[in-house]
Parts: structure tokens; C-alpha cells; sequence
């Protein structure tokens, strides 16, 4: 503290960082400036399709460092203020390089009373890394996500922004960590309604690849 | 008519129980778009929003404002200033997952509700808002938008007629404070999600400062409904001053959770048997019946409380998203409150002060108790700082964080006090 008050200055962080990306690689193709140019065409002004421009520009480049937020800025003549503010602001926009697959676990109060935590454990012991840690090969990311809008079928995760997985149980896990070691995509899974089961005799979705029932949450041993 | 008491009876209308009715040929053999041809060729859009006028509808998100008036505060329309509809299935309020089931199983409703919806307010452009989390959904939707575009049923000259409107899906990336509606009208524009001072409304000035109305995604799908069965069958429906079908979204230590359809103004004794009971034949502790904003009830204070607006303020709480979580008699209600807390702390968007800095008070104070390092001031602390909070905000986020913090310390106090440090004045510490 005293050395502070003597040195008032907070270092500021790198005016030029070391880029993550060679040159070559730092650009948009045809196919990717028509499709942002698409993205433009549906809003008045081009920001409205700031958002969808950096999911693409993630989707690509796997994480958004600040060479990428330029290139989206240039590429919609945006300030570059502006794509930093939107991109630092909402929390699936990662910043910094994430495992290949990043596990989000919902531990808001309803996945929290029906064993989040608990699933949050048992990864935190299987992956050997702690909630907001990479593991040491950079395969997974450890998350310990808000809400996600699925509390009926809780415990759950979401795997890198995509798919979701119900009903966790350890064994689950199990399964889906070796689907994910196999390098085999997460199917969509259907929800099917209680009173569809009752009516119907099970999901309404005939197409549905996977298809999960609500069923009573698990006994929960941590809160925390 | 019926009544709340015939929810044995009751048929699906927003969810009917036909397989695969998101296919836009099977939703089209049950009757679909004919409230939208109808609406075309023979309705008037004053007649449309006076008919859901009559039909007493409120706005499903939350806040519960009656749709029809919403949708008649656009101004008149002025050649040259565009106007749009948003529709919010920005759905992030923890507890609550209705919307989500309403846009895989039954998206065109949704679609035709839009349409409906944007005749009615005479405008060309709806921004279908969706939380980034949902990206599975978000592609579902696109496909079944792009059949209902190449059946000619949105888009330029909708069915052959000079109406046209376009619904554009807009990819939201993770932020709770985006279903506000202000702040949601920011990220469309490409900002960070910051909330407007009110007012002016969005009907005066919302989206790149043209007239808005915003609903939400269940709101909307009750219009072709409305259109179809009549205003006054809706109004007939469920409770008299908030009628309608409505989507429960019921999770917790229920043996059947899961989102059920019902009308508005069930008794939640009912929804928990529904639900298939308690898990484990326990004993109910405490709900919270509209998502993690509304105050928590006590298991004593539900017998014969209805799910709606009325009803539940009586009792002392709110109907909000109807997302209801039952909580049994082994809840610790203070890790409850601390991981609430921790929440809004999270998705407190930081613009005004006592929300940014409150929210994390309120966490370190709840944590503190959690830990049994607490103190029985601390509570009154976390009192006097909800009131610090409410109301002196530019959106509603600082009063949904201190109305649960209020209520569960008030109604759980015994729960609370245990767990802190005995004052030391107390005699038998």
C-alpha cells in the first residue's frame, strides 16, 4: 500500500500485444465477409450486427484476443471501442483461449438444489482441474455457469456453447466425456413434456435424435 | 367457460398434443395460419388489438402488462419512420425455462403470433431476440423460418397480400439483464446491454429511436388464439383479471417437474399434485412462484393461493414467469439466498451504483452468514441495504435482487438467525 501511495502509476497492459495469430491467418474469407455482409443487410446500421460478427469471428478463431476484435471492427468500419465494449461485456464471448471443450455447469438455485454443485464436483475431481480452470492438455474448460433455462431437467450442462445434456448423473458424464475423447458431435436432446408422456405416450418430436424425460432430481450433498 | 377448478378437463391450446406440429405442413393440417389469413383478408389492425384488448391478456415475462394496451401506445403511423416489434426469448430469469419448450415444440405459433401481432401495430420488422445459450434452438427456429419465408407466409406480400414483414433472428451471447427490455433494445443496436432511462417508452422511441413494442415469446403465441377462438373465450379462461392459458414451468424437489400448460389462476396445491407431489413424500419449506425475482412463500402461506396476479399479491408475492420452484423441508434457505445473491452480483450490468456495488455487498454479507461468521446486525444490514437499492436504479434488476433478499430473511428470520454469532447481549449465548 505505502508503495502505492509513494508510485501512484497502475502498469497498463500492453499497448501492442504478441498476436495469436500470423498474419495469414488473421483474415475473413469471401464466404465469411458475404455471410457478415448478410448479417448487416438485416439491421439499419451495421452495429446491430456486431454480435453476430464476433460469434462467427469465435466460431473461427476459437477466442476473441484483441487482434480479432480489430478485425471484426474493420471489417464492419466499426470503432474498435465499440466491438471491445460488446465483446467484454457478454459472458459467451471468451477473451481468452478456452479447452476445446468448455463445460459450462448450471449451479443457479434450482440445478443448485437438485445436485449442480455436486456434478460441479465430480468434474472438478475427474477433469483434476478447479471451476474456471483449463486442464493442463487444454481439452476442457471447467465452468460454473448461470441460469441456463432448463431447470425441469436438472442437474445440466452446456458443452461449448452448444448442446445441452440433462439429467446429469456421474455415469452420464462418464459417457459423455468418452464420446467427447472419441471426437463423436453431441446429439440435440428433446425434452419431452410431462403431459406429452400422459397424452401422447412420449415425445412429439418424432425427428429428435435423443430423447429425455423430465425425471426427479437426485439428493443434493453440497450448496456450494 | 371454465373455471380454475377444471384443469381436469382442460385441453392444450399453446402446446395441443399433436406429434411433430413444429413441421410447418403438420402445423398447417391443425389449422394454423388461419388466424393470419383471416386477420389478412377481413380484420381491420384496430379491430385486431382491440380483440386482444378484450381478451384481457397479460404479458407472460413477468412484469404481467395487459398486451392490448401495449400494442395501442404505438403512435400513428408516419410514412417513412420504420417501426418494429421485438419479441424477447431472451429467457434468463433462473427458474424459469417455458419459453424454450414453446419455441422447439410449437415455433410457428410463435411465427404466426409475430405476424399477427405486427398487423395490428402496422409494422414491417420483428427481431426475434434469443438468448445466446439457446443456440441449438436458434438453429431449429432458422430452418423452420426459412420453410415458412419459402411458403410465402413471411416476407414480401405475406399470402398474396400487400402486407409484408420480415422476423429476423437476433443471436443474444449470455447476459441476464438482456430480457430487460431497454437493455435488450441496446444489444440489438450493437451496444453493450446498458438499460435506458424510462421514459420515453419504447412506443415513443426504441429501437434506433423508432417506435418498439416488445413481448414475450408466450405472449405473442396466445394471439393467434385470441384471433381464432375469440377474445371472449380467452377472457373465460382461468382467472377473471388475468386470464389465459399459461405455461407452468415447474422444477425443484417435485417428483414430475417439467413445464405443464394450464389456465392462470390454478391453486399451487393443485400444481404441486400435478407435479406428482413432494420427492420423497417430504415436507414442503418454501416456493418461489415466478423465478428467482419474485418473494419466496412459506409453505403456510399457499393454501388456497392461485397462480395469478391478484391471488398472489394477496399473499405477498408476484405471479412473474410462472416458473415455480418447490423447495422441501431439508433446504437450507440461507445457501438458498447466498447463491440468489451471487447471481445478481454476476448479472448486475454495472451501470448504476447502488446495484453494481449493492448486489456484491449482498453476496459478501449472505456469504458471511453461510459461513457461520456472521452476525444478527448483519441481517438488519442487509435490510436497510435493500433499501438503499430499490428504486434507485435505472432498471428493475436492483429491486429483483433486494425483493428476495427482503422476503427470505423476513419469512426464514429463525434460519437466518442460527446460523449468525449470538449478539452479545443474548443470555443464554
Amino acid at each position: 500500500m505505502a508503495d502505492f501511495i509513494r508510485n501512484p502509476v497502475v502498469a497498463l497492459p500492453d499497448p501492442n500485444p504478441a498476436s495469436h495469430f500470423s498474419k495469414e491467418e488473421l483474415v475473413f474469407t469471401a464466404e465469411e465477409k458475404e455471410k457478415i455482409a448478410e448479417y448487416v443487410a438485416q439491421y439499419p446500421t451495421p452495429d446491430g450486427a456486431v454480435m453476430w460478427a464476433l460469434w462467427l469471428a469465435q466460431e473461427k478463431f476459437g477466442f476473441l484476443p484483441s487482434e480479432v476484435m480489430r478485425l471484426v471492427a474493420t471489417e464492419l468500419s466499426l470503432p474498435y471501442a465499440q466491438v471491445y465494449g460488446v465483446a467484454t461485456f457478454y459472458t459467451q464471448y471468451f477473451k481468452e483461449k478456452k479447452g476445446t471443450f468448455v463445460l459450462d455447469v448450471c449451479t443457479c438455485f434450482s440445478c443448485q438444489f437438485c445436485g449442480g454443485y455436486d456434478i460441479l464436483a465430480y468434474l472438478e475431481e475427474k477433469l483434476g482441474v478447479k471451476r474456471g480452470h483449463t486442464t493442463p492438455c487444454g481439452r476442457y474448460t471447467l465452468q460454473e455457469a448461470e441460469c441456463l433455462g432448463a431447470c425441469g431437467s436438472a442437474p445440466m450442462m452446456q458443452v461449448s456453447n452448444g448442446p445441452y445434456a440433462h439429467n446429469l448423473t456421474p455415469e452420464k458424464i462418464d459417457a459423455l466425456l468418452a464420446a467427447m475423447e472419441a471426437g463423436k458431435p453431441l446429439p440435440f436432446v428433446s425434452v419431452t413434456l410431462p403431459q406429452d408422456e400422459d397424452e401422447m405416450g412420449g415425445n412429439r418430436r418424432t425427428d429428435a435424435e435423443v430423447v429425455e424425460h423430465y425425471a426427479v432430481p437426485p439428493q443434493t450433498k453440497r450448496t456450494q | 367457460m371454465t373455471k380454475a377448478g377444471d384443469w381436469k378437463s382442460y385441453k392444450r391450446v399453446l402446446l395441443p398434443p399433436v406429434k411433430d406440429l413444429h413441421h410447418l405442413d403438420v402445423y398447417q393440417e391443425q389449422g394454423g395460419y388461419q388466424a393470419l389469413r383471416a386477420v389478412l383478408s377481413d380484420w381491420k389492425p384496430e379491430d385486431v388489438t382491440a380483440e386482444v384488448k378484450l381478451s384481457g391478456l397479460r404479458g407472460r415475462g413477468g412484469a404481467g402488462f395487459p398486451t392490448g394496451l401495449k400494442w395501442s401506445f404505438m403512435p400513428p403511423v408516419k410514412p417513412d419512420v420504420p417501426r418494429y416489434l421485438c419479441c424477447n426469448a431472451d429467457e434468463s430469469e433462473p427458474g424459469t425455462f417455458k419459453d424454450r419448450q414453446l419455441m422447439e415444440y410449437n415455433p410457428h405459433l410463435l411465427f404466426e403470433g409475430i405476424l399477427i401481432a405486427g398487423y395490428a401495430m402496422s409494422l414491417k420488422a420483428c427481431y426475434l431476440y434469443v438468448r445466446g445459450e439457446f443456440a441449438s434452438w436458434i438453429t431449429l427456429l432458422q430452418n423452420e423460418l426459412s420453410k415458412a419465408y419459402d411458403a410465402k407466409l413471411v416476407g414480401d406480400n405475406i399470402l398474396g397480400t400487400d402486407h409484408s414483414m420480415d422476423i429476423i433472428i437476433h443471436k443474444g451471447a449470455g447476459a441476464y439483464i438482456c430480457g430487460e427490455e431497454t437493455s435488450l433494445m441496446e444489444s440489438l443496436e450493437g451496444k453493450r446491454a446498458y438499460p435506458r432511462i424510462k421514459p420515453p417508452f419504447p412506443a415513443q422511441s426504441g429501437i434506433w429511436g423508432y417506435p418498439t413494442t416488445i413481448n414475450n415469446v408466450e405472449t405473442l403465441a396466445c394471439a393467434p388464439i385470441i384471433i381464432n377462438r375469440g377474445g371472449d373465450w380467452f377472457a373465460g379462461v382461468g382467472a377473471k383479471k388475468h386470464p389465459g392459458p399459461v405455461l407452468y414451468g415447474i422444477s425443484g424437489h417435485v417428483n414430475r417437474p417439467g413445464v405443464y400448460e394450464y389456465p392462470t389462476g390454478m391453486l399451487i396445491t393443485d400444481l404441486l399434485e400435478i407435479a406428482g407431489g413432494m420427492r420423497d413424500n417430504k415436507k414442503l419449506k418454501a416456493l418461489v412462484p415466478g423465478g428467482a425475482s419474485v418473494p419466496v412463500l412459506r409453505a403456510d402461506m399457499i393454501d388456497g393461493v392461485t397462480m395469478d396476479v391478484e391471488s398472489l399479491q394477496e399473499a405477498g408475492s408476484m405471479m412473474g414467469t410462472a416458473g415455480m420452484l418447490f423447495l422441501d423441508e431439508d433446504t437450507d434457505m440461507v445457501a438458498f439466498l447466498r447463491r440468489v445473491a451471487r447471481f445478481y452480483h454476476h448479472e448486475s450490468c454495472g451501470q448504476c451504483t447502488p446495484c453494481r456495488e449493492g448486489t456484491g455487498w449482498m453476496e459478501n454479507l449472505i456469504t458471511r452468514i453461510d459461513d457461520g461468521e456472521g452476525n444478527l446486525r448483519d441481517l438488519d444490514l442487509l435490510l436497510d441495504l435493500c433499501d438503499q437499492m430499490e428504486g434507485r436504479t435505472v432498471c428493475a434488476l436492483a429491486d429483483a435482487a433486494a425483493w428476495p433478499v427482503r422476503n427470505t430473511i423476513k419469512r426464514f428470520r429463525g434460519d437466518f438467525e442460527r446460523r449468525c454469532r449470538p449478539a452479545a447481549w443474548a443470555v443464554n449465548a
